[in-house]
């Protein structure tokens, strides 16, 4: 694939999170839909702005943990039962009440991995590359304290003129041309 | 400030909304219906197997339990919200003192338990050494229980029963009096004086929380493990207030989203506090488990014949469904629903939760308290006796529930001279 060149999009920077889910709901409603919001901590109302869709990073949770429980117990199961079965002050070999505990051990660990590498395939992570951190405002604000709507160019409505002058009508506090 | 164009703003009249008066009448009805139900089934398991009133007097330590819970736990919640801080303590703060007010009704309920205490406890029926050598004769008690009795006899007798038992309740009236009406002089007061008012709050409240789990371990080992006298378990009062902590929290949640139909929790109960009452209430069901799971594979593991028969005496003879179904009931229901966002976060669904959860540990105490007596350990069977666990209870927590009804319309639903009622009212996505 040939590198890409050109405009990414039109980078808005908003200074509280109030303004920026204002924006977002307008170009949702106003038919935007290649635009993504970027905050230096969660903000709930953004994501419902921008109709977030549900993603699969629950049922992958669900999957790790059942899978390392499903391990676990199996495991500890084939020990006692099958590989080393010892007498241990009269109990059956199959003592399910002693199993419990690394079961649910495994469970939280597997499942605590497949959310955090889950969530991180989901994303795309880790990438090598983003054109947003061609935008100086970007880099500085993104993880501190400003709020960014960006339209993207793939977007068919996207013109640079037009959005460039419909982003200022919600008097951002700038607007950033954003390159590839 | 840009928030300012999204801030709500509190509504003037901040009194209890018109159905409460609903709700207290409906719980009348509703206790009055199961009181006869209850006298009923009395008077055929009396007829059945004379065991009628028995069951009325176990189920009666249910119920005892169970709005003891409400109301002692409310009062330790309330405490841990003081020292903790947090929007979601500003919303529960009203509700949960007129929870801590509805103790008088705790009270009465333990004094019909102290009355009967001879049909309940085998320490009331047998008080010196020459009564259980002749019970142990006469084949009412067995030799361990006999030791057990002669040996705990300090601990366990009726005039201990009745000081300590006082005394719990005087230390849960003094501090339910004094966060009371320091609430009230802390709204008339200055926002000025609110620093003040928050630093005087935890000093009350911290060494508060030491005494409340030390005096509600005591209430529960007289109340509850004492009715089998040969048994102990040094998590016992642990387990008991993590279950109040579950069953206080799922009753005020469910308080909170009812309330919320008007004014004022229609405007100060938002998404982001629900969501995070629910994970509160997720860690409980969490930590209970943990527990109770505890307990029995430290038991289990030690196989100690003190102490296994206790388990024994709840596995054996059916009553394995029970605790099977109690595992589910009381931990796999919650646990799977609560995981989930979107119930945490959809009014309806977490008060359908609940209310599950209420009744939950409600099965979890049946099982608890039932196999102590000689006819029901490790033989579950049926009598009429047994339906009061469903009737006697029922009417009790109803009677609690218009009683604290009363107490939530005596005062203003929100406490307004607090740092976080500002945060509260602003939008959600403006918090960090």
């Amino acid at each position: 694939m040939p590198p890409r060149e050109g405009t990414y999009g039109l980078l808005a920077e908003f200074d509280n999170p109030s303004d920026l889910v204002r924006a977002t709901k307008q170009a949702r409603q106003d038919g935007w839909r290649r635009m993504e919001c970027y905050t230096p901590y969660p903000v709930e109302e953004a994501a419902e702005a921008l109709n977030f869709h549900r993603n699969k990073v629950p049922l992958i949770t669900l999957v790790g943990g059942l899978m390392g429980l499903a391990a676990m117990f199996l495991l500890e199961t084939w020990i006692s039962v099958l590989a080393y079965p010892l007498n241990i002050a009269g109990r059956p070999t199959y003592s399910w009440p002693a199993f419990i505990v690394p079961a649910y051990e495994w469970t939280i660990l597997w499942a605590g991995l497949s959310a955090c590498f889950g969530m991180l395939a989901l994303n795309g992570l880790p990438a090598l590359y983003h054109p947003l951190f061609n935008a100086p405002n970007f880099r500085d604000g993104a993880t501190t304290d400003k709020f960014f709507l960006c339209l993207e160019a793939l977007d068919p409505k996207f013109d640079l003129i037009e959005a460039r002058k419909y982003l200022e009508s919600f008097q951002p506090a700038s607007v950033v041309e954003v390159q590839y | 400030m840009a928030h300012e164009s999204h801030t709500r703003t509190l509504p003037a009249d901040l009194s209890a909304p018109v159905f409460v008066d609903g709700w207290k009448t409906r719980a009348l009805m509703v206790g009055a219906v199961f009181s006869i139900v209850a006298v009923i089934l009395a008077l055929l398991g009396q007829a059945q197997d004379q065991l009628g009133w028995d069951h009325f007097l176990r189920a009666w330590v249910l119920g005892l339990v169970l709005t003891f819970g409400w109301s002692v736990g409310g009062l330790a919640l309330l405490m841990v919200q003081y020292c903790s801080g947090g929007k979601w303590g500003l919303l529960l703060r009203r509700p949960l003192e007129a929870m801590t007010r509805s103790l008088p009704v705790v009270f009465v309920y333990w004094v019909v338990a102290a009355i009967f205490r001879g049909r309940l406890f085998l320490w009331a029926q047998y008080t010196n050494v020459s009564d259980t050598a002749a019970a142990l004769k006469a084949g009412a008690i067995t030799e361990i229980q006999q030791h057990c009795l002669d040996f705990k006899r300090p601990m366990l007798n009726s005039e201990t029963f009745i000081l300590v038992s006082l005394l719990c309740f005087a230390i849960w009236g003094f501090y339910t009096w004094r966060l009371n009406t320091l609430g009230v002089k802390r709204d008339a007061d200055t926002p000025a004086n609110t620093p003040y008012w928050i630093k005087k709050f935890e000093n009350i409240s911290g060494p508060g929380i030491v005494i409340y789990s030390l005096t509600m371990t005591a209430a529960v080992i007289y109340w509850v493990m004492s009715m089998d006298p040969t048994w102990y378990s040094s998590v016992y009062g642990l387990l008991f207030l993590v279950g109040q902590g579950y069953s206080v929290l799922a009753l005020s949640i469910i308080v909170a989203i009812s309330l919320s139909k008007a004014e004022p929790f229609k405007t100060i109960l938002r998404q982001t506090e629900q969501h995070d009452m629910g994970k509160f209430t997720f860690a409980f069901v969490m930590l209970n488990i943990y527990l109770a799971f505890g307990q029995f594979l430290i038991i289990w593991s030690g196989n100690l014949p003190e102490e296994i028969p206790w388990y024994l005496d709840r596995i054996r003879g059916h009553w394995g469904v029970i605790i099977t179904l109690d595992f589910i009931f009381h931990w796999l229901i919650p646990f799977t629903l609560l995981l989930s966002r979107d119930i945490k976060r959809n009014k309806k669904r977490l008060t359908r939760v609940c209310q599950w959860m209420v009744f939950a540990k409600a099965f979890d105490l049946f099982w608890l308290i039932e196999p102590n007596f000689k006819d029901a350990a490790r033989n579950l069977h049926f009598s009429w006796g047994i339906l009061e666990y469903a009737a006697v209870p029922v009417a009790m927590a109803s009677f609690w529930v218009a009683f604290f009804c009363t107490r939530l319309q005596t005062r203003p639903l929100v406490q307004t001279n607090d740092p976080h009622l500002a945060e509260i009212l602003e939008p959600e996505h403006a918090e960090a």
